[in-house]
């Protein structure tokens, strides 16, 4: 089971730094930098897990998410624009790239996961395959 | 539902398996993870949005990360060379009679940041735009600290 957002090509030539990156990692970069750990919250319920990622200054088309035999991966890349404008004067952030990965023991709908990406937080829905969620047992005296 | 982190290079299946290979791998996932940083600012206590400013030909430019904040509960105000940016960050989950949380890393609450500027603006003409969870704001320098060119005269 695969499911993943689409996410155009980059139309940049990775640099020979960004190959490096990309060995290493073992993930494809379009350029260099620093790798981030964004801050999660994960809610279940008995539906469905709902994953929320702080990810600021990636946009839809540099971010992708995929969830591949359990395993769901979180890859987002912050915009050039977010660039250095000119010379730093307070430096308190670095831009980079997001990741993170997960294994999920639940089975997940994959053809029902829903993505959404609003003002740098990405809210993953993934719903719970039928037969995996809770039910209630009735217990008869 | 059981949650394992995995850290960047892949594992096989196995992350499913007895709870002694659970441990063993979480340790594995800790000590590689030291190469993948938190997002420092936001991991602390409380919420300290990160800045960064930059001096450039035309002025100043300031930039905030400050993912899923509703424009309304962004204050944002420039006196003199003292720039104040504060506000409230909310987060809202999904109503359930039964949610239980996996993690929760994401912080909301308040903040209030006073950054001193280099150099005076031009406050009247100060803009701020909100794109991607980062708040970027451009400060024109005030006319009287633009650069004029001097001309030298001979003689």
């Amino acid at each position: 089971m695969s499911s993943e957002i689409p996410r155009p090509e980059s139309t940049t030539a990775p640099s020979a730094e960004g190959s490096r990156n990309e060995r290493e990692s073992g993930r494809e970069f379009t350029r260099p930098g620093p790798v981030f750990r964004p801050d999660v919250d994960i809610v279940e319920n008995p539906e469905e897990v709902i994953v929320l990622a702080d990810l600021p200054g990636v946009s839809a088309d540099r971010l992708r998410v995929n969830l591949e035999e359990g395993v769901l991966s979180i890859d987002g890349e912050q915009a050039r624009e977010s660039g250095p404008p000119g010379t730093p004067v307070y430096a308190e952030y670095r831009s980079g790239a997001f990741h993170r990965r997960f294994a999920l023991s639940e089975r997940i709908d994959g053809s029902r996961i829903q993505a959404t990406l609003r003002d740098g937080v990405l809210e993953l829905r993934l719903p719970k395959a039928e037969r995996h969620r809770s039910r209630r047992i009735e217990v008869h005296g | 539902m059981a949650w394992l982190e995995l850290p960047s290079s892949p594992f096989g299946r196995g992350a499913q398996g007895s709870w002694d290979a659970f441990e063993r791998l979480r340790r594995e996932v800790d000590d590689l993870f030291s190469r993948v940083a938190p997002r420092g600012a936001w991991s602390g206590s409380g919420v300290h949005p990160p800045v960064n400013l930059y001096d450039t030909a035309e002025g100043l430019v300031l930039t905030a990360e400050l993912p899923g904040m509703k424009l309304e509960d962004l204050e944002l105000s420039v006196e003199g060379q003292r720039l104040t940016l504060g506000g409230e960050r909310r987060i809202e989950y999904p109503e359930s009679e039964r949610t239980s949380f996996h993690r929760r890393e994401r912080r909301p609450g308040r903040f209030r940041r006073t950054i001193d500027l280099p150099k005076e603006v031009d406050a009247e003409k100060v803009r701020a735009g909100y794109r991607d969870g980062v708040l970027r704001v451009l400060l024109p320098r005030a006319a009287s600290q633009a650069s004029r060119r001097i001309e030298v005269s001979a003689g």
